[in-house]
C-alpha cells in the first residue's frame, strides 16, 4: 500500500482539500481527525454505517433465546402452581427484554469491531500519532504516477506537512 | 483500507449543519492539545490519592473480615430476627443499584436527548455505575447461607435437570443485574477506546503502559471510517440502555412488590423505585465530582453552569421521589385495607417514626432548596446535599424493607430490627470495595471523555467563517459540536 499523507492544522482546510481530491479523483481517501465532525462527514459522504443490521439481528436472536429458555425449561421440569399456567408468557417477557439487550448489546460492539476492522495489530502506513490530539490527517491511496498531483492539491489546500509512505 | 465514498457534494448544495450546538461551553478550553494535556495530566498519581486509596482499602478489609466470620459464624451474626430476614444487606443492595443509575441515565438518555451539559461529567458517572453494580451484586450472594451455591440461580444444564424458576423475581434479578453489569461496562469500555489512544499516542516514558494503552485501544487510530462505525454503535448502545436502566430497577422493585406484605403490594414501585434510584445516584455524582473537579484543576471542564443542570436533574427527581411518599399515604388510607393503615401509621409514627423523619428531610425537604439559584450555583452546598441524599436514599430502602416484615398482618408476629457489627462492618466494606475500584479507574484512566469534550470545543480554522444562526434556525457549519449529533 502506497500513498501520500497530509497533515493539517486546521479543519476547513481539511475539508477543502478533500473535496479538492475527491474532484481530481486522484485516489481513494482515508480522513483521520481526533473527533468526530459533521463537515468531513459531509465532505466524505460514505455510506450508512452496517452496524445497524448487526443490532437488529442480535436484538431478535437475543428476545427469540430469551422466551425459548424460559419456556423450554419450564415444559421441560413442569410445576403446576395453582392451577396457573406452566409456560407464562407475562413474567417470561422479562427474559425476553433482557436477554434482547444483552445479545442485541453485544453484538452491536461485534458490528463495529467487524466494521471498523478493530482491534488491529498494527497502525500501518499512513498513520501519525498527532491525529489522535489535534490535527487533522488525510490519506490518499494512490499510485506513483500520481502522488505528485495529490501532493500539490495537499498542499494547496495548507497542509503543514505532506509525505509519501509506502 | 481506504474508504470508498460518492462523488463530494458541490458547493452550491447546503451541506447539513450542526442541528442544535450549545455554543461555546468551555470559554477556557481553547484547544484539543489543552484538553489531551489537562485531562490526560490528572492520570500522574498523588500522596492524596494514595491515601484514598489506602482508605478505602482498610475499609474493603474491615468488610471482607467481617464476611469470614460470618461465614465461620453463620448468618445469625447478622442480627435477622425473624420475621425480619431481609435487613442491612438487602437495603445496600438496593442502594448500590440505584447509585449506579444516573450513570447510565447521564451517560445514554442524556445522549440521546442531546443535553450539552453531561458531556463532562459522563465518563464519572459511567465508572460510577459499573463499580456500583460491582458492589451491588456481591450482597444477595452475601445474604446467602451457603453463598458457594451463588450460581445455582443462573440456568445452566446440569446433571438433575433441574432449572431456576423463571416465575421467581430473584431469577428476574439474575438476569436484569447481570444484563444491566455487562451493557454499562461494554459502554464504558467502547467509550473509552478513543480516549485510550490519546493516551497511547501521548505515553513517552513507560514502555508498559504503552503496551496496556495499545492492546487496550484495539489499535484505534481516528479514522473517518472507525468514527462511523462508532458513532453509530455508541448511539445504539444508548438506545439499549435507555430502556435497560428503566426496566432494571423495576426487577429489583419486583422483588418487593410481588410479595403481600404490607407497603410492599403495589404498582407504584417500579417507577417509584426509578425515580429514586436516579436521584440517588445523582447524589452520588456530586459526591465524587465536586471533590474531583477541585483536586484534579478541572472547575474549567466541569463547570458551575453544569452542575447547576445536573442539580436541576437532582431536584425534579427529588420532586418525583416526594410525590411516590405521598400517594403510598394516600394510597394507604384511601384503600381503606386496615392492615396497610396500621403499617403506614407504625412506619410514620410508631416505631420507625426516626427512619421516616430522616427519609423525608434528606429526599423531600433538604432538596427544595435547590429551587434556589444561588445554592444550585455553590459547589460546596449541592457536595453537602450530596451526602444527605445518599444518607436519605439508605434510609429509604430501610423504611421499606424492615419496617413492612416487622409489621405484616398479624400482630403476634410485630417485632423490631437491630443491625449488628456485623451488618456495619460489611457495609462499611461496602464503600470500601467502591472506592477501591474508583480510586485506580481515576489514575489509570481518563475521567473526562477526551474526544467528547474535543466535540465542544472550537476547531481550529484557517478562515474566519460566520457564527451565529441561519434563517431555518440551524447553526452554520464549524460550530462547536454536541455528541451525539454524528451518530
Amino acid at each position: 500500500m502506497r500513498g501520500v499523507l497530509g497533515a493539517f492544522r486546521e479543519l476547513d482546510a481539511a475539508v477543502s482539500a478533500i473535496e479538492a481530491l475527491k474532484q481530481k479523483n486522484v485516489g481513494m481517501i482515508r480522513v483521520y481527525t481526533p473527533t468526530p465532525r459533521h463537515e468531513l462527514e459531509e465532505a466524505i459522504a460514505a455510506p450508512p454505517s452496517p452496524v445497524r443490521r448487526y443490532t437488529l439481528i442480535g436484538g431478535l436472536l437475543g428476545v427469540t433465546f430469551g422466551y425459548w429458555i424460559a419456556i423450554w425449561t419450564s415444559d421441560y421440569w413442569p410445576l403446576v402452581v395453582g392451577g396457573k399456567p406452566i409456560a407464562s408468557w407475562v413474567p417470561y417477557t422479562i427474559f425476553g427484554f433482557e436477554v434482547m439487550v444483552l445479545i442485541g448489546g453485544l453484538s452491536t460492539v461485534a458490528g463495529l469491531l467487524i466494521s471498523a476492522r478493530v482491534p488491529r495489530l498494527t497502525m500501518q502506513v499512513g498513520y501519525d500519532p498527532r491525529f489522535s490530539h489535534g490535527d487533522y490527517g488525510i490519506w490518499v491511496e494512490c499510485p506513483p504516477e500520481q502522488a505528485r498531483t495529490a501532493e500539490d492539491v495537499l498542499r494547496q489546500h495548507g497542509a503543514v506537512e505532506v509525505r509519501r509512505e509506502r | 483500507m481506504a474508504t470508498v465514498t460518492r462523488p463530494a457534494p458541490s458547493r452550491d448544495e447546503p451541506r447539513r449543519p450542526n442541528i442544535a450546538t450549545a455554543g461555546v461551553q468551555l470559554p477556557a478550553v481553547r484547544d484539543y492539545e489543552q484538553v489531551d494535556r489537562e485531562i490526560s495530566g490528572t492520570l500522574r498519581p498523588t500522596l492524596f490519592w494514595f491515601i484514598g486509596l489506602g482508605v478505602a482499602v482498610f475499609f474493603l478489609i474491615i468488610g471482607i473480615s467481617a464476611w469470614m466470620y460470618q461465614i465461620y459464624s453463620g448468618l445469625g451474626v447478622a442480627g435477622y430476627n425473624p420475621p425480619v430476614m431481609w435487613g442491612v444487606y438487602i437495603i445496600t443492595f438496593v442502594f448500590w443499584i440505584g447509585i449506579g443509575h444516573a450513570g447510565t441515565l447521564i451517560s445514554a438518555i442524556l445522549y440521546l436527548f442531546r443535553a450539552g451539559f453531561r458531556t463532562t461529567i459522563y465518563r464519572c458517572a459511567e465508572a460510577m455505575t459499573v463499580f456500583a453494580v460491582m458492589t451491588a451484586a456481591l450482597f444477595p450472594i452475601l445474604h446467602l447461607g451457603r453463598p458457594w451455591k451463588f450460581f445455582w440461580l443462573i440456568p445452566y444444564p446440569n446433571w438433575r435437570y433441574i432449572w431456576p424458576q423463571f416465575k421467581s423475581p430473584l431469577v428476574w434479578d439474575v438476569f436484569a443485574i447481570l444484563t444491566y453489569f455487562t451493557i454499562s461496562s461494554t459502554f464504558l469500555f467502547i467509550g473509552l477506546i478513543p480516549d485510550i489512544a490519546v493516551l497511547r499516542d501521548r505515553e513517552k516514558i513507560s514502555p508498559i503502559r504503552k503496551t496496556v494503552y495499545t492492546m487496550l485501544s484495539l489499535g484505534w487510530r481516528n479514522t473517518d471510517n472507525e468514527w462511523r462505525h462508532f458513532a453509530r454503535a455508541y448511539l445504539f448502545l444508548a438506545a439499549f440502555s435507555t430502556p435497560l436502566v428503566l426496566s432494571v430497577h423495576s426487577v429489583v422493585s419486583f422483588d418487593f412488590a410481588m410479595a403481600l406484605t404490607p407497603g410492599w403490594h403495589t404498582t407504584i414501585f417500579p417507577p417509584y423505585f426509578v425515580a429514586g434510584a436516579i436521584f440517588s445516584g445523582m447524589g452520588m455524582v456530586f459526591t465524587i465530582i465536586i471533590p474531583l473537579r477541585k483536586w484534579f484543576g478541572l472547575k474549567h471542564y466541569v463547570t458551575i453552569n453544569h452542575l447547576d443542570a445536573a442539580a436541576k436533574l437532582a431536584l425534579f427527581t427529588s420532586l418525583l421521589v416526594g410525590c411516590a411518599y405521598m400517594n403510598e399515604w394516600f394510597v394507604a388510607w384511601f384503600s381503606g385495607n386496615e392492615a396497610e393503615k396500621s403499617f403506614f401509621a407504625n412506619r410514620i409514627w410508631g416505631q420507625w417514626w426516626w427512619a421516616s423523619a430522616i427519609l423525608y428531610t434528606c429526599n423531600m425537604m433538604l432538596p427544595l432548596s435547590l429551587f434556589v439559584q444561588k445554592l444550585r450555583r455553590s459547589a460546596a452546598w449541592l457536595f453537602i446535599i450530596s451526602f444527605t441524599i445518599n444518607i436519605g436514599m439508605w434510609f429509604e430502602r430501610f423504611v421499606i424493607v424492615v419496617p413492612s416484615l416487622s409489621h405484616e398482618f398479624e400482630p403476634w408476629q410485630w417485632t423490631s430490627y437491630r443491625p449488628t457489627w456485623v451488618d456495619y462492618a460489611i457495609l462499611a466494606g461496602s464503600f470500601g470495595w467502591f472506592s477501591m475500584w474508583f480510586m485506580l479507574f481515576i489514575k489509570q484512566l481518563p475521567v473526562i471523555a477526551i474526544a467528547e469534550v474535543k466535540e465542544i470545543v472550537p476547531p481550529r480554522l484557517r478562515t474566519t467563517h460566520p457564527h451565529g444562526i441561519d434563517p431555518a434556525g440551524r447553526h452554520f457549519e464549524f460550530e462547536p459540536d454536541t455528541p451525539g449529533e454524528f451518530a
